[in-house]
């Protein structure tokens, strides 16, 4: 591999780490707040990828042919990496809670809904300018300062990736600032003609 | 060697004890991730203050949870709070892992600024320049969240940051502010401190 695409890889590897491990904790806080198993366990699946990313970083990152003075700043890559792991670990055992099957007590779910960064899920009606879009065109991220994180539909769970489409009737699971949760439900449902709970 | 500090026990809610780790570490690792992309020694050194006061939550959670518990009933019930409180103290330790490289003078890869320009959440630094609509505006005003998906984690004034300010904050000239939020977002963000955009295009 050249030194330029081991650098490129190095990077790669990296945003997937970062990104993953704070999508971790969202998704984590998101299977307390609703006790769902599924959500729980997709964070376990994730824990386990980001350990196998998390060596395959490390090797990369070790067997390359730096300079001496590359050498430090590699230092404090690997150690940012080392970080993710631990956030990602730290999410994996949030999730662990609504795997034991207890019911989250109240004062979780009240912290999330109170905090700062919080989770919310509005479902989409047929007035929403969400309706047949793409993840991507819906721009709810840049709307709203709430990210998308699952798609309940038809009783299942799914991941959205750019490209999902969002139809009538799907409940989005978002995680974000407060400030935005009431911009997302109503971009998610105008008139507000469908509600959850 | 670290001092550590007797804490007396006090009767504090649970419940403001979860919050305040919860908001905390999360903001932690948003801080920690702006010292190391903008090598600021101060900011490091401000998450590492920040971590010590999360300790002191996790040990006040600790006496709470044991004194809540009458029974078993109860315990297995506060088990999943104290370990989410673990965990929001496990993620303030990264945190703090992280902004230690700064400390230490470990110097961080050129590489790392490319990396965070590919992660799903942003985070940019901005001064706010003569002439920037942001002038004199409340942060509770700006409405931030809705209008570009962005929040400012940390300013920076007179050589002091001002950590996760509140809605009735004011911003000034020269304010460097840092903010997390989608691509878009913080890139239209910076343009509007830097007075290089008189609008904001969400405005419809």
């Amino acid at each position: 591999m050249s030194e330029q695409g081991r650098f490129e890889e190095i990077v790669a590897r990296m945003v997937e780490l970062k990104d993953t491990s704070e999508l971790m904790i969202d998704l984590a806080y998101s299977a307390l707040m609703l006790n769902s198993r599924e959500l729980a366990d997709e964070v376990q699946k994730l824990e386990e990828y980001v350990d196998k990313m998390h060596t395959e970083f490390e090797l990369l990152a070790l067997t390359s042919e730096f300079k001496k003075e590359e050498a430090s700043g590699l230092l404090g890559l690997i150690q940012i990496g080392v970080a993710t792991e631990q956030i990602a670990d730290a999410a994996a055992e949030m999730a662990e809670v609504v795997l034991r099957g207890v019911e989250p007590h109240p004062v979780l779910t009240l912290a999330i809904k109170e905090a700062e960064e919080t989770v919310a899920q509005a479902c989409v009606s047929a007035d929403s300018p969400l309706v047949n879009k793409t993840l991507k065109e819906a721009r709810v991220d840049e709307d709203t300062g709430m990210w998308v994180l699952v798609i309940k539909r038809g009783g299942k769970s799914l991941r959205p990736k750019g490209d999902t489409r969002i139809q009538v009737g799907d409940i989005l699971v978002a995680s974000g600032y407060s400030e935005g949760v009431d911009d997302f439900r109503k971009l998610s449902s105008p008139e507000e003609t469908c509600t959850i709970e | 060697m670290p001092r550590f500090e007797k804490i007396e026990y006090k009767p504090i809610p649970v419940s403001d004890l979860m919050l305040e780790m919860k908001n905390l570490s999360e903001l932690m690792i948003d801080l920690a991730y702006s010292a190391a992309l903008f090598n600021d020694k101060e900011l490091a050194e401000d998450v590492i203050e920040l971590e010590a006061r999360v300790d002191t939550l996790a040990y006040l959670m600790d006496m709470e949870i044991m004194v809540a518990a009458r029974d078993a009933k109860d315990a297995e019930a506060l088990i999943g709070i104290s370990t989410v409180a673990a965990a929001t103290d496990k993620i303030s330790d990264a945190a703090a892992d992280i902004a230690a490289i700064v400390t230490r003078n470990i110097n961080i890869h050129p590489l790392v600024s490319e990396i965070f320009e590919k992660t799903e959440k942003q985070l940019t630094k901005a001064t706010v320049k003569e002439g920037s609509l942001l002038v004199g505006k409340l942060i509770g005003d700006l409405d931030l969240a809705a209008l570009m998906g962005v929040d400012i984690i940390a300013i920076r004034r007179n050589k002091d940051w001002i950590i996760d300010p509140k809605d009735s904050e004011r911003i000034f000239l020269n304010d460097v502010l840092i903010t997390r939020g989608a691509p878009q977002g913080v890139k239209d963000f910076k343009k509007l401190a830097e007075a290089s955009l008189l609008t904001t295009e969400a405005q419809k």
